[in-house]
């Protein structure tokens, strides 16, 4: 296998990339998304594996001046088994054979040769360039096992104009065993960056979709934001309280001596690479006002009810809607299983409007357990949800 | 909405400037005063933003003729295709970014976008316009250098690109395209992402531009000369 490099999407494809594959890092336009190739390029350096980097666009020394800068770390290229064919070599390709077949030729000779020579296990190419000076198919075959030595594995990235389209063509005709496409969408953050396993030739069961930041050269997978909501007393400070590792409510004892929530609570976890916040509002309508506060950005919902309490059904209806609007994954949580006089999730289904898509678990907020498969299940489909 | 003042009276008086998200190209044969009209009109008023990419002229250059042009430039950031290839060791900062030529437009794109989210951000400069969106002008000069690098088709799905961001953030951008050095199938192809049009023509040396595109403002040729990032009329 060769390693990503990057936190958790390793683990997210299984291991990591297969050897001898063909890896495509589709980079919308204007998206922060060099560190990808990078971070794969530096990993695969460590592990002592010996690497041809084609850089049609850019000169050896600006391009290793660029990826140390993005990275935080030099990358001494002597140090390294590393060789490169870039912007100086493909001028000189122009100049002598022009821009047809015989400038197709020069660079098949130009990469087999470098392979030969150094052993080359892993090439790194800058697909755009080379698309652009023999098109599509050319370009493709360029970069191939036709051309490249057999068991290389050959990752490409290419700044994509053609959106989607190119994309799920690629996967039709398996010209790549994993795309990953890495965007960027105002929604629901402004400069929201995201990545997409589009396809893997070794499983279907992997197309996902997950939020990322660059943070000290690395890219970071991250959930920023989930919102624990439902009607008073439903049980979502104890929700909170369990999931996390460090958890903090604000609430109020009233005249009863009964505990309610009148800010929110807050917490966080480490789940699955991912980092979390969760939040929880306050159940009381009189607090409604703060709704849209801390719903604003959240990246999931959980709806809790108390499965017990059928006279909440009314106030859990609104809030279904108003989260509804909001456009991010949801799922249900019907608490407080351990009490008698649970309606069932039928009645629970109809009684809010639950769509059928929208999952309902059947959990106790006391344990532990019960509320990991929930937030399970929300993650799950917050990194399948298609921005 | 927010309005783009011009300085040209005609322009400013008839719409109160360019409106927020316009894309503009400006069409112009070489040895006129195409550069100083876009410096003119891409210059930041107080409160606004700029962004070169330039493909012409160093940085330094850049912030020179800013500066000549009367604007302060701790708002004006570059994007410079030039610098880099010769000093690669270049390293970005917050209001000077560089890519090693014009063929990386993935390396354009980003840099684009890490200026917007700076100024939004509010680590672009010290000072604050406490506008919100903050305005930006955007300028590339030029689309001309950008298709010796890059093909014609690649480059309209770049520019795509680009004029839609500038909507989006509701900016101002100006294009720089030389009218006789390319053939009438690129510029109409360019023509069609942009919302108006600024032709320049020489005559006897003498300087004319017109603008095409704006409701309520005629096509005639006006004589101009340009004096300290302002655009003056001749009568
Ligand atoms: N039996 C049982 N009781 C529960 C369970 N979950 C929560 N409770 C109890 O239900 C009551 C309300 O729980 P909270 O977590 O404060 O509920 P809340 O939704 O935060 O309430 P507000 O902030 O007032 O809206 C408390 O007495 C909890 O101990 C559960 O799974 N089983
Ligand atoms: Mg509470």
């Amino acid at each position: 296998m060769i390693s990503t490099g990057m936190f958790g999407i390793d683990d997210m494809l299984g291991g990591g990339i297969p050897e001898g594959s063909r890896v495509l890092y589709s980079l919308e336009p204007g998206v922060d998304g060099q560190l990808f190739m990078i971070s794969t390029l530096y990993e695969t350096l460590e592990k002592g594996r010996s690497c041809l980097v084609i850089i049609p666009h850019t000169t050896v020394d600006a391009f290793l001046h660029d990826i140390g800068q993005l990275r935080g770390k030099i990358l001494p290229a002597k140090e390294n088994k590393i060789v490169f064919l870039d912007s100086v070599d493909r001028e000189r390709i122009q100049r002598c054979a022009g821009k047809g077949s015989a400038a197709e030729r020069e660079w098949q000779v130009r990469i087999k040769k470098l392979c030969t020579e150094n052993k080359v296990d892993v090439i790194f190419g800058y697909f755009d360039v080379i698309y652009e000076d023999f098109g599509l198919e050319k370009g493709l075959a360029l970069l191939s096992r036709a051309c490249c030595p057999q068991e290389s594995t050959i990752i490409l990235e290419n700044l994509n104009f053609e959106g989607d389209t190119l994309l799920e063509a690629f996967a039709a005709r398996k010209s790549f065993d994993l795309i990953l496409a890495i965007k960027s969408s105002f929604r629901p953050l402004p400069h929201f960056n995201y990545f997409t396993i589009m396809y893997t030739s070794w499983s279907t069961e992997l197309h996902r979709s997950v939020p990322f930041l660059v943070e000290d050269g690395h890219v970071v997978p991250y959930i920023p934001k989930i919102v624990v909501t439902g009607p008073p007393e439903a049980g979502k400070s104890r929700f909170v309280a369990n999931a996390t590792e460090l958890a903090m409510s604000v609430d109020r004892t009233g005249l009863g001596g009964n505990v309610t929530t009148v800010a929110m609570d807050f917490g966080r976890l480490h789940w699955q690479d991912f980092d979390i916040t969760l939040y929880g509002t306050p159940g009381q309508p009189r607090f409604d006002p703060m709704l849209p506060v801390i719903l604003h950005n959240a990246m999931g919902v959980v709806l809790l009810v108390d499965a017990t309490n059928h006279g909440q059904l009314t106030r859990a209806r609104n809030l279904y809607k108003t989260i509804t609007r909001m456009h991010v994954p949801i799922v249900v949580a019907a608490n407080k299983k351990d009490l008698p006089g649970l309606m069932s999730e039928e009645e629970i289904r109809k009684g809010i409007g639950i769509s059928k898509n929208i999952p309902v678990f059947l959990i106790s907020a006391q344990q532990e357990s019960d509320v990991a498969d929930v937030l399970e299940s929300l993650v799950d489909s917050i990194t399948r949800f298609i921005y | 909405m927010y309005f783009y003042k011009t300085g040209i009276p005609q322009i400013d008086q008839a719409t109160g400037g360019f409106d927020a998200g316009t894309n503009l190209l400006l069409l112009a044969p070489s040895l006129s005063y195409t550069e100083q009209l876009a410096y003119a009109l891409t210059k930041p008023l107080p409160g606004e933003y700029a962004i070169m990419l330039s493909t012409n002229e160093r940085a330094s250059e850049v912030i020179d003729q800013y500066k000549s042009a009367g604007a302060d430039k701790h708002f004006v950031g570059v994007i410079d295709t030039i610098t880099k290839c010769s000093t690669p060791s270049v390293s970005d900062t917050e209001r000077f970014m560089f890519v090693t030529n014009p063929t990386d437009l993935t390396g354009i794109g980003i840099k684009f976008s890490h200026m917007v989210e700076m100024i939004f951000d509010g680590t672009f400069s010290g000072k604050e316009s406490g506008l919100f969106p903050p305005p930006i002008r955007f300028c590339v000069n030029s689309v001309s250098t950008l298709l010796m690098y890059r093909k014609l088709e690649v480059l309209y799905q770049f520019l795509h690109v680009m004029t839609a961001k500038v909507k989006k953030v509701e900016g101002f951008g100006i294009y720089i395209l030389n009218s006789e050095a390319f053939d009438d199938k690129t510029v109409s192809l360019i023509k069609q992402l942009m919302t108006i049009v600024i032709e320049v023509k020489v005559e006897r040396s003498d300087n004319y531009f017109r603008v095409m595109g704006i409701r309520g403002v005629n096509a005639d040729w006006h004589k101009f000369t340009i004096n300290k990032g302002q655009v003056v009329l001749a009568l």
